[in-house]
């Protein structure tokens, strides 16, 4: 199909090595802090746009596989205390059971169930979360993970290496015969269905392929914090994501990565402002989807590379 | 021969309307049938409902001797029984041959390895060779039409469902239409059944007419036979003034 071309390969890089150089060349530890949630972020970002952006399927509960994922990791480490390095494929199991247990009776309505189940199921977690305290630690959350790294540096280096893979792994995905089918879906399902077509099932595969990413990138947030608590779960995250995905260009992947790793660090580089930092950063995101509805990121780089092609 | 596709019965209420009333018939193998009837006779309805689109208030459909009157769209598809929509539907922002690679990727499609080739043979079979590239959105309506029909085949079927074809076309374009579909029924051996109210296209192709008038099959024959039945004029053109002075 549409294969990756030389110059989205040549960009791919050039923004891994920056990315990977930044903490080096500028040697501070909360560069490189900020700079792990970028990438984290980036996770969650791309791994929405696979489902949602390829499929029209928004999902408003995107926090549920990243609660569910941090919080595996969270009891496996810190209550259980299992080695820390079952945490990234456990809290891939779990979140992708939840995918399934509110993708399969959903997915296959019509209108907005999906997106209200989701949406619903992330604020029952968090509920539920404060509801078990004794169990969840309630507000508080649950401390004291035991970090998979010796050094802050590494574990930037690893989260990126898997943003990387998350990446690759979903953009060869979308550009592939599924990826087509995805995106026919989110075109006309009866003309799938026309077309001998099961829709259903692609639909809650990718969205269970897209649970999976964003629950380990959940399990990598838990180990960075070293603690996971209710917030995770809120909606405040799942609308932040798709915030990101917007502004990269849906159904990119690769444009809600860069987009995700972008607006973290603006939230980070407008703490100068203090309490005008929420102004401004929502002035900006008012302004780029108003004026640019398909996104900034996806859109600029086509641009940008119209001619190499 | 054992008959490919068997109705019996098939009843569908909107609410108080009966849109489709005890409908029964069958098509062998190879049988090149149409159903007539104005517009509102329970048609586009009868075909729904062969396909899975819409239940059935009542009846049973045997496809090859398997029941498929619960089966979801897909599966009636995958069973080798596809449809053309009345209303083209193509995939919007995918090129032609992208439109047809998602039916070469159904279940009954894949045993090819190479889709894109099958896809692209598809095209040329109806006419639309060598445009793999060309996005949909600029495609007049004919070109829709023959696109339609490439991603039906491309599930293979054994009967073929085109539900108003000709709607919308200009002479010409019909002419080529109407070859096309002649020749895939020979060509390709498929059973065709086909909706159209445009009396005179419809009556030089198929070799057997289903009528229908209010949801109900009212005659069923060949062309010849049915455009001198009285209840089938009646529905066309209405009783002529006798028939009502005598009624």
């Amino acid at each position: 199909m549409r294969q990756l071309s030389l110059i989205d390969i040549a960009g791919g890089l050039v923004v891994i090595a920056i990315l990977a150089l930044a903490p080096v060349l500028i040697s501070s530890n909360y560069l490189t802090g900020v700079l792990t949630v970028c990438v984290i972020y980036g996770i969650w970002a791309a791994s929405w746009d696979f489902m949602s952006g390829l499929t029209g399927r928004e999902n408003f509960g995107h926090s549920l596989f990243i609660g569910t994922g941090a919080y595996t990791a969270g009891f496996l480490s810190s209550i259980w205390t299992a080695n820390p390095w079952y945490s990234l494929p456990l809290g891939v199991v779990v979140a992708v059971a939840f995918s399934i247990l509110v993708g399969f009776p959903t997915l296959r309505l019509r209108g907005p169930y999906f997106a209200l189940a989701m949406l619903s199921t992330s604020a029952i977690l968090q509920r539920l979360c404060l509801i078990f305290w004794e169990y969840t630690g309630g507000e508080e959350g649950i401390y004291g993970l035991d970090p998979l790294m010796k050094t802050p540096l590494y574990y930037y280096w690893f989260a990126l290496g898997i943003l990387a893979v998350t990446v690759i792994v979903l953009t060869l995905l979308a550009r592939s015969h599924w990826g087509l089918l995805l995106r026919a879906i989110r075109g006309d399902e009866a003309t799938c269905q026309a077309a001998g077509i099961n829709v259903t099932f692609y639909k809650i595969v990718s969205l269970m392929i897209s649970a999976g990413f964003a629950g380990l990138g959940g399990a990598l947030y838990a180990h960075y914090q070293l603690q996971v608590s209710p917030p995770l779960f809120s909606v405040v995250v799942s609308i932040t994501v798709i915030i990101m995905v917007y502004v990269g260009g849906i159904g990119s992947i690769y444009g809600a990565a860069v987009a995700a790793i972008l607006l973290t660090l603006l939230t980070e580089m407008l703490r100068g402002f203090g309490e005008y930092r929420l102004w401004i950063y929502t002035l900006t995101l008012m302004m780029i989807l108003f004026f640019l509805p398909n996104g900034l990121i996806a859109p600029l780089w086509r641009r940008m590379t119209e001619r190499l092609r | 021969m054992s008959d490919l596709l068997e109705v019996n019965g098939v009843t569908k209420r909107f609410g108080g309307l009966t849109a489709v009333k005890n409908a029964s018939f069958t098509l062998k193998k190879g049988d090149f049938t149409g159903i007539l009837g104005p517009n509102g006779a329970g048609k586009t309805t009868l075909f729904n409902i062969l396909t899975g689109f819409m239940p059935p208030t009542a009846g049973s459909i045997h496809f090859n001797g398997e029941l498929v009157r619960d089966l979801a769209p897909y599966q009636v598809v995958n069973r080798g029984m596809a449809r053309t929509f009345q209303l083209t539907r193509p995939f919007i922002g995918m090129n032609l041959l992208e439109n047809v690679l998602v039916a070469c990727m159904s279940p009954r499609a894949s045993q090819d390895k190479d889709k894109e080739a099958r896809a692209r043979h598809l095209l040329a079979q109806v006419g639309l060779g060598g445009r793999d590239k060309e996005p949909v959105e600029t495609l007049p309506y004919g070109d829709l039409r023959r696109l339609e029909i490439a991603r039906a085949l491309a599930t293979r079927p054994d009967l073929l469902l085109l539900d108003e074809p000709f709607a919308g076309l200009g002479s010409s374009e019909i002419e080529q239409l109407a070859q096309l579909i002649r020749r895939l029924h020979r060509e390709e051996n498929l059973t065709i059944l086909l909706i159209e109210h445009k009396l005179r296209e419809f009556m030089a192709l198929v070799s057997r007419v289903i009528a229908m008038n209010f949801g109900e099959i009212i005659a069923v024959g060949p062309p010849d036979e049915i455009v001198k039945n009285e209840k089938v004029i009646e529905a066309y053109i209405g009783k002529t003034e006798d028939s009502y002075a005598s009624a």
